[in-house]
């Protein structure tokens, strides 16, 4: 994979990242490394962490879609509203990810086909999807959900103490690296993202691959509505809107380039790891959740920083080697 | 036929404005006819009034959307404005020349570190101000502190802003059109502001041509910061409450009106006075909703189908006129030249350091 | 044994304004200008012509401050300069102007011509003065162009005129026109030959760089000729004649291309079949056929239509009118995948921009074609794609070292020979390559003709679109030349390089030979 070595430094640098923010944390307070709060951990970032993974493609892409979070909130209201009419809530959860994958596929319309920029277009399907939301339910809330979607969205898998969202959340991110790394689609999608042009003179099925990310970017958000549900057992107009810079500073934080064609799901899963230190630590420390948004912010711009400085240094450090003759086949 | 559809498609193109003020008559006049409480003067002003803030933060967009840039933070900035300022001025009282003077200056400053951001880091600007817009939010957050600022703790004049009148417009009105002179005046007239054309229009050839292209996006993003921090003070004029939350979401809204006005988001078209047109024909129909009845949670639904289908309109429409241009290829026959010499014009040429 | 044209002195009149002396440049192994030195005198107009590949784009890149010299120095005015940026020339007096325009598409025509400079009062800009002083520009031009249209409106030759008019308006004393005249009729030629004359008036210093050399007869003073980034003819236009401006661009030495196919059996089966093939501001009624085992060449000078041609074929651009048959079926191209799968390979012109995915891996480069050929259930199977990889390496003789390296890595010659494995990977019946040696070394060269004359022997129906007359010559079974979007000629070789390279300039036979 191009700029592989590249990205196992990112990769390995997140990784030392993580262990170091753990270890500060831990030290600085002793409610931090206990079961408790590592299993808040894990279950604050399951939503994130699926949006992120949803975004992820798209951005490689060479795209970027900011309606994740208003796809989570309708979502999860027209899955509560449809189990609030009585259906079984397995099935509403269905028709969530369903949903999703409509509102994705509106999305890629508007942006491949009529070839629309996917910043304005997503722009104003986040207001859209949105203000659907809240035209279902008005100013009410939904609660009170079943016993086996909360348990779904806050339980642990019995004798491992991990939540099963985790569980789900890594099956997941298991299922689009695959997706990403090992299969044409996801070639594909790399080379769109790196040069859309040549990729499209090559023969590869940009139309298809390009609207299939917008997609799985709305099944994912889909996904994330039920585990939202399970966990917050709410659901109301608005929901979400919180959850969209996480989101998107897990995916560039995670190594994904905001320009398309590099990134792994890996590196996307220690991101989500460590904001998830970052942000529990803080909580625990005592900061509020304004001040951790904050926090969430400038990590965001460090990131963005970091890799900008380290393109700058590559590309400095390229020109001060004098270049190797290339030896050409006789 | 297909020379009215050429001439229709290119003024469409070149004076998106024109088609808004038909639209905006059409509705104006719909509503006239069929509801009542449309008529009064004062549901007319209550437009007029309402659309100001939005109208200005619309202005203020546009002044990034015109080299290619955008700015999401614009709702926090007003926010956090209102509550310093409005705090500011409450505590230590001042007069109008103070509140401008203050609001315009932290949201010049605010709209510097968005600026910075975009040029120093590289940061795509949609991410940048992502990023600055929950920085500024948690920043108003914590300023708040819990509490918020009460219309009582403002001065008198600040609260009687918003039921003046100047002549026959509500101030606020008047302030607006103030404004959005001003820009056009600014931006539309001035060698500064046709440089921002430019610089969105293409700016690999702004850049060539030794235009100051980084001196121009901080110029950018702090105009589009001090119009906001402005608008912040209208907010506490409007409003009197201030509290954690306001000013949140409202982004949308103003890039729904400047893009419904016509100004593109790819950058390099579009004018203020579209931008003001487009916010007002938003608020009219909000109005125009609230009378009917009917739910205003679909004003969000509708701010974003108008920016897609505005997107989609103006897109298609400049592309399709691109093509039929291209059609009309061949130069019409050009008589030759006289043989006679021609007097050299003189040539002017203004030297212009390009800076930064 | 080459034929060299008497040099003739400077040109007499007072210190040249423009000179170079043996200045060199290379970039990444390959020598673009070894040692040109010549000069260029107030109120001249000097053509400066050469194959694709002569060094005439670096010369213009040095000039205007894009490139600098790695050896040799640059005088203007009799002082050595060196120009640190664009900026510093363009200050210095020096306007290029280039084929594809640079213009601001939603900016008027007045605006474009006077961006970041617009007549003023005070700060506000004096829209009159502009108007004015716009139209007085292109009046001299003879364009009845309004200046208030907008950019975006106004077609490409009509977007050359308005940057010639801002190059005027930019005072400048030196203008370098490249290739300006591929896409202008022939009236609007007529008129630009006369505006060069007036300039030229004015004192105006012209370097006109073409391929076009009725045009060079016209309005040159003096013309300069390049040859693999050497500088060999430099005489007064009024000495020479076209036929020996050819001879010395083409020389008469082979390069490193000595495989002439003598064991070529073109079939009498034609394996693609075009008629009358339009696109409405591109090219107009092009017809030819190729057989399957042929070799097509398609010659013509930059701007002739040839690569529309070929991206209509393979579905990137549509095609208003015409039809195709391929291998016996009606074929209407869909898109690059439709045409792929139906036997057609496309080697683009720009192989950065449309040839290689310049980040991504070397042997996922050779392989983008064949990924989901590769693949199980659209899975990647890497040793099918390593097998496939070394299997296309050995055939093209690539460079050794590592596949999985980005292709932005390697050299020119190697990254074509990625793009052209890709291709061959595909098994076509018909191969287009447009400019397959473009920025190409010697000895890469020589591979890529080998290969491509090995799968004409097989039996693929190629087309080879070259501006390079040697490598056409010896490498075709028969030529085609296009010219200002239509087929001018068609010939079988051995071919007259005479009449292909009228045909190729639209001339009759006969005025060939004679300067007008």
């Amino acid at each position: 994979m191009s700029g592989f070595r590249h990205l196992l430094r990112w990769e390995s640098g997140l990784a030392v990242l993580a262990v170091a923010l753990f270890a500060f944390m831990a030290s600085a307070s002793s409610n931090f490394a206990t079961s408790f709060t590592l299993q808040s951990l894990a279950l604050n970032s399951t939503v994130i962490g699926f949006l992120a993974l949803g975004v992820a493609p798209v951005i490689i892409s060479g795209d970027i879609d900011i309606s994740i979070a208003a796809m989570l909130g309708l979502c999860t209201i027209v899955m509560a509203d449809v189990w609030h009419g009585g259906v079984n809530i397995w099935v509403a959860a269905v028709i969530s990810m369903l949903l999703g994958c409509v509102l994705g596929f509106a999305n890629g319309i508007f942006v491949v086909l009529l070839e629309l920029p996917s910043l304005a277009i997503t722009l104003g399907s986040m207001g859209a999807y949105t203000g659907i939301a809240f035209l279902i339910l008005g100013g009410s809330a939904i609660t009170g959900f079943p016993n086996s979607l909360v348990t779904l969205g806050t339980g642990l898998a019995p004798g491992t103490g991990i939540p099963w969202s985790t569980f789900v959340l890594l099956a997941a991110a298991a299922a689009l690296a695959f997706l990403l790394h090992r299969t044409v689609v996801g070639r594909a999608i790399f080379a769109i993202g790196s040069n859309k042009q040549a990729s499209r003179f090559s023969g590869l099925a940009v139309v298809r691959t390009k609207i299939l990310v917008f997609v799985i970017s709305g099944f994912m958000s889909g996904v994330a509505a039920v585990f939202y549900a399970g966990y917050f057992d709410t659901a109301q107009g608005g929901l979400g809107s919180e959850d969209l810079l996480p989101a998107i500073t897990v995916v560039i934080l995670g190594g994904v380039s905001a320009y398309g064609g590099t990134g792994t799901i890996p590196g996307v899963v220690l991101a989500l790891f460590v904001l998830g230190i970052l942000q529990t630590g803080l909580g625990v420390l005592g900061l509020s959740g304004q001040e951790q948004t904050i926090a969430v912010g400038l990590t965001l711009i460090l990131a963005l920083a970091v890799s900008a400085a380290s393109r700058a240094l590559r590309a400095r450090l390229a020109t001060a080697v004098p270049r190797v003759p290339s030896r050409e086949a006789a | 036929m297909r020379r009215r559809l050429d001439s229709v498609l290119a003024s469409v193109s070149r004076a998106p404005e024109l088609g808004l003020i038909w639209i905006l008559a059409a509705i104006t006049i719909y509503a006239v006819a069929a509801l009542p409480a449309f008529r009064t003067t004062s549901n007319a002003d209550q437009i007029l009034s309402n659309s100001t803030i939005i109208a200005i933060l619309a202005l203020a967009e546009t002044m990034v959307l015109l080299t290619r840039q955008i700015d999401l933070s614009v709702g926090a900035i007003l926010g956090l404005c209102a509550y310093v300022v409005g705090s500011a001025i409450g505590h230590v009282g001042g007069g109008p020349a103070v509140a401008i003077a203050l609001s315009l200056g932290l949201g010049g400053v605010l709209g510097l570190g968005n600026a910075l951001l975009v040029d120093l880091i590289r940061m795509p600007a949609i991410i940048a101000t992502l990023a600055t817009l929950s920085i500024y939010g948690g920043l108003q957050v914590v300023v708040t502190n819990g509490s918020q600022l009460y219309a009582y703790q403002l001065p008198h004049w600040v609260n009687a802003l918003y039921s003046t009148h100047w002549g026959p417009l509500p101030a606020f009105a008047a302030v607006a059109v103030i404004f959005v002179v001003l820009l056009t005046i600014a931006v539309q007239l001035t060698r500064w502001g046709r440089d921002l054309y430019a610089m969105g229009s293409n700016p690999g050839a702004a850049a060539y041509a030794g235009l100051p292209v980084r001196r121009h996006t901080y110029e950018a993003f702090i105009a589009c910061g001090a119009l906001s921090g402005f608008a912040g003070l209208l907010y506490a004029a409007q409003y009197g409450n201030v509290d954690a939350t306001a000013g949140n979401g409202i982004e949308l809204t103003a890039i729904a009106a400047a893009v419904i006005g016509g100004v593109s988001l790819f950058g390099g078209a579009g004018s203020p006075l579209g931008a003001a047109l487009g916010a007002l024909l938003l608020i009219e129909i909000e109005n125009i909703l609230a009378i009917e009845k009917i739910s205003i949670f679909a004003q969000e639904l509708l701010q974003g189908l108008a920016i897609i289908a505005s997107v989609a309109v103006y897109a298609l429409v400049r592309r399709y006129a691109q093509v039929r241009a291209r059609r009309r290829l061949r130069l019409k026959p050009v008589e030759p030249l006289p043989a006679a010499a021609i007097e050299p014009v003189p040539i002017t040429v203004e030297g212009r350091e390009a800076s930064l | 044994m080459t034929q060299t044209l008497p040099d003739s002195a400077a040109t007499g009149a007072a210190s040249p304004v423009v000179e170079l002396r043996g200045v060199r440049h290379g970039f990444e192994g390959v020598q673009a200008l070894r040692g040109v030195s010549f000069e260029v005198g107030a109120g001249e107009v000097v053509g400066l012509i050469g194959e694709n590949g002569a060094g005439k784009s670096t010369l213009v890149k040095i000039l205007t401050g894009v490139l600098q010299p790695d050896e040799g120095s640059l005088l203007l005015h009799g002082e050595p300069v060196r120009f640190a940026s664009p900026r510093a020339a363009r200050h210095a007096g020096i306007a290029a102007m280039y084929q594809e325009p640079l213009i601001f598409p939603d900016l008027s025509v007045a605006e474009n011509i006077f961006v970041g400079r617009q007549p003023s009062r005070s700060v506000f800009v004096d829209w009159s003065a502009m108007q004015e002083q716009a139209h007085g520009f292109l009046r001299r031009l003879g364009i009845e162009l309004d200046p208030k249209t907008p950019a975006r409106d106004l077609s490409v030759a009509e977007r050359q005129l308005v940057e010639i008019a801002k190059a005027l308006s930019l005072g400048a004393q030196i203008v370098i026109l490249d290739e300006p005249t591929a896409v202008l009729s022939a009236r609007e030629v007529d008129r630009l030959l006369e505006i060069v004359r007036r300039l030229r008036e004015h004192g105006i210093t012209l370097l006109y760089i073409t391929h076009r050399l009725d045009e060079v007869m016209k309005v040159t003073d003096r013309v300069v000729v390049l040859r693999d980034g050497e500088k060999v003819a430099d005489v007064r236009t009024a000495e020479t004649t076209m036929r020996d401006l050819v001879r010395s661009m083409v020389g008469q030495e082979l390069a490193a291309l000595e495989q002439k196919r003598r064991d070529a059996q073109p079939s009498e089966e034609v394996m693609l079949d075009a008629r009358g093939l339009t696109r409405y501001g591109y090219f107009e009624d092009v017809s030819f056929q190729v057989r399957r085992g042929e070799i097509l060449g398609v010659f013509g000078l930059v701007g002739a239509g040839r690569t529309e041609v070929a991206q209509a074929l393979f579905g990137i651009d549509p095609i208003d009118a015409g039809s195709i048959v391929l291998d016996g079926r009606p074929f209407v191209p869909r898109s690059p995948r439709h045409a792929i799968r139906s036997g057609v390979a496309y080697l683009p012109e720009n192989r950065l921009l449309n040839g290689l995915v310049a980040p991504l891996a070397i042997r996922l480069n050779m392989t983008m074609t064949i990924w989901s050929a590769l693949a199980r259930l659209g899975i990647v199977r890497e040793r099918p794609i390593d097998r496939s990889v070394d299997d296309l390496a050995r055939r093209v003789r690539l460079q050794r070292g590592s596949r999985r390296r980005p292709a932005s890595t390697l050299s020119g010659g190697n990254q074509q020979k990625v793009v052209l494995s890709k291709w061959l990977a595909t098994h076509p019946k018909v191969l287009i390559l447009d400019e397959p040696t473009h920025g190409v070394d010697v000895g890469a060269k020589a591979d890529v003709l080998r290969i491509v004359a090995e799968h004409a022997t097989a039996g693929v129906a190629v087309v080879v679109i070259s501006s390079e007359l040697e490598e056409i010559k010896d490498l075709s079974d028969r030529v085609i030349v296009m010219q200002a979007g239509t087929v001018s000629g068609e010939f079988a070789t051995p071919v007259d390089e005479d009449r292909v390279v009228a045909a190729a300039y639209g001339l009759q036979h006969e005025t060939a030979e004679t300067p007008t």
